[in-house]
């Protein structure tokens, strides 16, 4: 459970970031976050684990307090926590399987990291997330050689190779074509239902986000300006969201 | 060129559309100028003459004429002086090599956010890299005496100066994503530098350590000269002795070894890219 | 567990042997090279000079420092300062036409092999050779350095020059000549404008370089504030040391900053 209490961030330059935000997120939740590019949404994804820092109030992951984590605690708390990025931020130069392996780092000891040992239990788990997304068949190729969707499943193999209580995905989508991008969202639909992962998502496309998703977060300038299933979003809600303006054409700029 | 600017207005060109377009005068004849001067005082203060110069070049073919051919007799006395350049080259730049890795993470702004270790770091870089190298052979020469030694810790500085500056470059301009994603992921700061960084960054550092490496072999050649042992050492006392042919040979020998050598790094080259 | 995974774990291709092997050479060939190296123990004769050393450095001969006759550091500095800079354009004027006849898009392959052998030739002769031989030229002084540091500038001026000439986009030849520009035109337009940015970064990076590698000439008398260095160095003056290598620091330093600048400045237009 993600619990958020009249958290705000203002950055160092003086741009707010989050306005007392209050929200609360049960496990097992698949949530969209819906709104402007930098009204806050990349923000409110980056404090749940510590990228960056809330200022004031309080953010709580399963009851602990996470403005005041310090080093192993903190890694503690990424460790339970995958996070999935726009620009798939895979190591291009290695194979897909050692990408996934690379979610087993944080618990290796420092001399297998170094010299790239990883032991056949976590190697088979590996596969078998890689199995999970599909992309089997690609364990021996270089990342770099793949097609952007198939990048990204990589990357989704890396987080649940992680075991992640929730995950965290900063616009997946936002570098794939449209078919791709449909087929990434249904393996996040997917992997929610059947592991009962806390999804938190990112994203622009509105209709993408009212699809799949279960809940719909609107951000307006660093406050929540709605919070409610996806089936209950009317245009009037988009349009407070996007203070009336055309999302896509927006994005576009 | 504010100022330049001022002296020189920028010509205002105005289209048939009636849009204004201004161009800078052209900054041309400024350099021109100063190159001018540059290279009228520096004629002066080195007593460049052509003519002079086209009248006694014959003089300058008179040692390389007396190098051929070479003594082919002399040969079986280079192998044992060429093989300490080589192994001089190859040890220092590897120790050079090996100890710029912590320097370079040290020096490079995306790792290290410590500003104040950043440009530290960087100046000691530099400083050690203006030190010319035959300065750091002498002085090594006082401390480990005569020989391959002093060669040896010459070397290492000056790979030490130039790969770490090449690297601590290398590591800025590398993709961050994945070291993101490493953090993310709950991966210490050292963790994600070994399995984000330094893959992307490995080929081109050994392709850096082979560049240096082929250029040291060509200049610890010279570092005999200040009795750092090696190849410099019977190539200095051959030629104070006038025996240019056996010069020749050891020319001959070195040009050879240096083909060998930059053929093998341009295939290591080659095959990491 | 499932066939397929399994089956997956057993393809894995078996790199490692081939990871061990390179590590095997390598310190093989490390333990080979490190036989050379006589450790004699440092004495405490080398420490006292060590510290000798040192201690000159930090407390460099301050009267030489700025003593502006041509024994100062100062004029020696602008003497070295001009035998690079005349040294590099030089060198580099040498290099121009080499650089065109070792480029396989210009010449046929046969030539520019041979040529490139020339240049490797040249860049495999010592710099102090160089000197003693242009010592019979020109008589020791600033001159022989001169001439010494352009030949020496040759190797590796030409091969940057002959990459940039391979490099070359040939597309713009061919609209050039689409509307119908002489072969001078094309040359004017066409490929000078393509090349002068980086001749010129090549240029003012070698000056760097020659700047660096001026204390060499000073080992057969041929200029510059190298031989100065070194004598002071073998006559144990080290507080003369320190004032030269202090200025000389310097001197690199600032030439350094401003030579980077103008090269970002000339890559990114």
């Amino acid at each position: 459970m993600i619990e958020f209490q009249h958290a705000s961030k203002v950055y160092p330059n003086g741009v707010v970031g989050l306005d007392d935000v209050t929200l609360k997120i049960e496990q097992g939740e698949f949530v969209g976050i819906i709104g402007l590019s930098g009204a806050g949404k990349s923000t409110l994804l980056r404090t749940v684990n510590r990228m960056h820092d809330i200022t004031s109030g309080s953010l709580t992951v399963d009851g602990k307090e996470v403005k005041n984590m310090k080093g192993k605690e903190l890694r503690k708390l990424r460790r339970n926590i995958g996070m999935i990025f726009q620009s798939f931020n895979l190591v291009s130069r290695t194979t897909v399987l050692r990408n996934v392996l690379m979610a087993n780092v944080p618990d290796m000891s420092f001399m297998r990291v170094l010299l790239g040992i990883f032991n056949k239990e976590d190697k088979i788990k590996a596969l078998e997330a890689l199995d999970k997304v599909g992309i089997l068949d690609k364990a021996y190729i270089r990342a770099d050689q793949l097609s952007g969707g198939q990048q990204q499943r990589v990357a989704l193999a890396r987080t649940l190779a992680q075991n992640p209580k929730i995950i965290l995905a900063d616009e997946p989508v936002a570098a794939l074509d449209p078919v791709t991008a449909n087929q990434v969202m249904s393996d996040f639909r997917r992997i929610n239902k059947d592991m009962n992962i806390s999804i938190l998502i990112n994203i622009h496309h509105v209709e993408l986000a009212l699809e799949f998703c279960d809940r719909i977060i609107g951000i307006r300038a660093g406050k929540v300006v709605y919070d409610g299933p996806s089936k209950d979003v009317t245009q009037d809600v988009l349009d407070t969201i996007y203070a009336g303006k055309n999302p896509m054409e927006l994005e576009d700029k | 060129m504010g100022l330049y600017d001022k002296i020189f207005k920028p010509k205002t060109i105005v289209l048939s559309n009636g849009k204004e377009v201004k161009e800078k005068f052209t900054r041309t004849p400024l350099i021109l100028l100063i190159l001018i001067i540059a290279t009228v005082v520096s004629v002066q203060i080195t007593g460049f003459d052509l003519s002079l110069l086209v009248e006694r070049i014959h003089q300058f073919f008179v040692i390389l004429g007396r190098m051929f051919p070479p003594n082919v007799d002399y040969i079986p006395n280079i192998w044992g002086p060429l093989l300490d350049t080589i192994k001089m080259s190859l040890l220092g730049s590897f120790i050079g090599s090996v100890v710029a890795i912590p320097f370079a993470i040290l020096a490079s702004s995306n790792i290290i956010s410590i500003k104040p270790v950043l440009w530290i770091v960087r100046l000691f870089l530099s400083i050690v890299r203006t030190i010319p190298t035959l300065v750091c052979a002498l002085i090594a020469t006082y401390i480990w005496g005569l020989g391959t030694m002093a060669g040896t810790v010459a070397i290492g500085v000056f790979t030490f100066a130039y790969v770490g500056k090449q690297l601590f470059e290398l590591i800025e301009t590398v993709d961050m994503g994945a070291y993101e994603a490493m953090e993310a992921m709950g991966a210490t700061k050292s963790k994600a530098f070994v399995t984000t960084v330094l893959p992307q960054v490995l080929p081109s550092y050994i392709s850096v350590c082979m560049f240096c490496l082929e250029g040291n072999v060509r200049y610890a050649s010279i570092l005999g000269y200040v009795g750092a042992g090696g190849l410099g050492l019977i190539l200095n006392e051959k030629i104070s002795w006038k025996q240019y042919d056996s010069v020749g040979m050891i020319l001959v020998i070195l040009f050879g070894t240096v083909l060998i050598i930059e053929w093998l790094s341009h295939y290591v080259r080659k095959k990491l890219t | 567990m499932n066939e397929n995974i399994r089956k997956k774990f057993e393809q894995e291709p078996k790199t490692w042997y081939y990871k061990v092997l390179i590590a095997l050479v390598v310190v093989v060939i490390i333990a080979w090279s490190s036989t050379t190296v006589q450790v004699n123990e440092v004495t405490g004769d080398g420490i006292s000079i060590a510290r000798k050393i040192i201690s000159g450095i930090f407390h460099p001969d301050t009267g030489m420092l700025f003593n502006l006759t041509a024994q100062g550091v100062p004029y020696l500095l602008l003497e070295t300062m001009c035998i690079a800079f005349l040294g590099t354009i030089v060198g580099a004027i040498l290099s121009i036409p080499l650089a065109f006849l070792a480029s396989t898009n210009i010449v046929p392959k046969p030539i520019a092999v041979v040529v490139r052998v020339f240049i490797m030739a040249v860049r495999t002769i010592p710099a102090f050779v160089y000197g003693l031989m242009f010592i019979r030229v020109t008589g020791p002084g600033a001159f022989a350095g001169l001439l010494t540091m352009s030949v020496c500038s040759i190797g590796m001026v030409s091969k940057m020059f002959i990459e940039c000439i391979e490099d070359l986009d040939t597309k713009i030849l061919e609209s050039l000549d689409a509307a119908g520009c002489t072969l001078f035109q094309k040359i004017r337009y066409g490929i000078i404008p393509q090349l002068i940015p980086d001749f010129i970064s090549t240029v003012i990076y070698r000056f760097d370089m020659n700047l660096r590698d001026a204390t060499v000439l000073g080992l057969v008398g041929a200029g510059g504030i190298g031989a100065p260095l070194i004598n002071a160095m073998s006559a144990y003056r080290w507080n003369e040391v320190g004032a030269i290598l202090a200025g000389l620091i310097i001197l690199i330093l600032i030439i350094e900053v401003i030579s980077t600048k103008i090269r970002v400045k000339l890559a990114r237009g």
